[in-house]
């Protein structure tokens, strides 16, 4: 199943009049989706859980979405919503490595651009950014990220607190 | 780590999907203005309307702060009304014109009242500023208590400026509906009093709200 903005509004439609067979095909293109939206920008083995906290989200939320607004910019919005929520909530991942693999392409470049993560951590200056990703995202110690970008160890810190913050506010930012 | 796996939630949640009712802007809108109507009604009838307006005579003083108020409380709806239906691309700041422009009544009120020095302290206009704050305050709890339920039935991201809002919004409504009884046309009082009841909603929402509604 492609995930494209009119199929998956389309499912949306169905799955909201409680139609079970289009509702299982969305939750399986949404998944996907969201594997891809997530991808490199949260550590691996948080990967699943994230995808599956979005998918309960849409699940309980599904009624905020109303058929004649477009679908992937509000899937994006809970997405987003949970991504940050998690990363207030992460502590120190083991991991160091990034997660290469993208899972799914997405057919509608420019509208993916505007709902992207990375479009929302680049609204961050670039030192708040910088800081969660390299120890939210990647995992590292503060004082590895604090040795990769020169900040000190309580400017990493600091940093990270005011971008998380500010993020939770940003959720519906292009 | 999750016991799941993200088939065995897609079945739990296939299993359990009932047909929803989709969140439509013009059902938010309509059901905050009901709200304010019936809270407006209610203060009338109880209060009664400005004795002015029942001979034919209005004060500009009034017309122009009820109407700040009441444009304040439709900017706020709207925004409340727009953060229940999430999406990247919404802005969620058009209320904060509305707020700078009704901004002017308290900070004329506290200019106005700073000249005034004793005079605009008496016990008698405390305890009419009090009655305007405390019944504005009241008529705007069914406002309130609409935008929160509608808020819980959506999905705001941003759930402290959300109950933020949603306390300006319903304040400005509820002093609006007060506004219909209260024969005072001096700006300290409107700009102190008056204001001060949006303010306290706004606090309380602010306080309040992002606990009932995070998800």
């Amino acid at each position: 199943m492609r995930a494209d903005e009119a199929t998956l509004a389309r499912l949306m439609t169905l799955s909201q009049q409680g139609d079970k067979q289009a509702y299982a095909a969305l939750l399986e293109a949404c998944q996907r989706w969201l594997r891809g939206y997530y991808s490199r920008r949260i550590a691996p083995s948080s990967l699943d859980d994230l995808v599956q906290e979005t998918l309960i989200a849409l699940h309980t939320k599904r009624a905020s979405w109303d058929s004649a607004r477009p679908f992937l910019p509000w899937l994006a919005a809970i997405a987003r919503y949970r991504w940050v929520d998690h990363l207030r909530k992460l502590y120190r991942a083991g991991e160091h490595e990034l997660h290469e693999e993208l899972i799914g392409t997405d057919d509608e470049p420019a509208i993916a651009a505007r709902i992207s993560l990375d479009r929302l951590l680049g609204l961050l200056p670039d030192p708040q950014a910088r800081a969660i990703a390299l120890v939210k995202i990647e995992g590292l110690s503060i004082a590895e990220a604090s040795q990769a970008t020169g900040q000190s160890e309580s400017l990493i810190k600091v940093n990270i607190h005011r971008g998380l913050k500010k993020l939770a506010h940003m959720i519906e930012k292009e | 780590m999750m016991a799941r796996n993200s088939d065995a939630l897609i079945a739990e949640l296939v299993g359990g999907l009932e047909p929803v009712r989709p969140l439509r802007f013009g059902e938010g809108l309509a059901l905050a203005l009901a709200a304010a109507g019936i809270s407006a009604a209610v203060v009338a009838g109880v209060f009664g309307l400005r004795t002015d307006w029942l001979a034919g005579v209005v004060n500009p003083m009034h017309i122009l702060a009820t109407g700040l108020f009441l444009g304040l409380a439709l900017a706020a709806t709207v925004t409340v009304v727009v953060m229940g239906r999430p999406q990247v691309g919404s802005d969620h700041r058009g209320w904060r014109w509305a707020a700078a422009m009704a901004g002017l009544l308290p900070l004329a009120g506290v200019i106005v009242g700073i000249s005034r020095g004793a005079a605009a302290m008496s016990y008698e206009s405390m305890a009419q500023g009090a009655e305007c704050f405390a019944v504005g305050g009241a008529a705007s709890l069914l406002v309130f208590a609409m935008l929160v339920w509608w808020l819980r039935r959506g999905a705001p991201t941003a759930p402290d400026r959300a109950g933020l809002v949603a306390g300006v919004a319903a304040g400005a409504f509820g002093i609006f509906a007060f506004s219909l009884h209260c024969p005072i046309n001096d700006i300290v009082h409107i700009g102190i009093w008056h204001s001060m009841a949006v303010l306290a909603m706004a606090g309380l929402g602010r306080v309040l709200v992002p606990r009932l509604i995070r998800w």
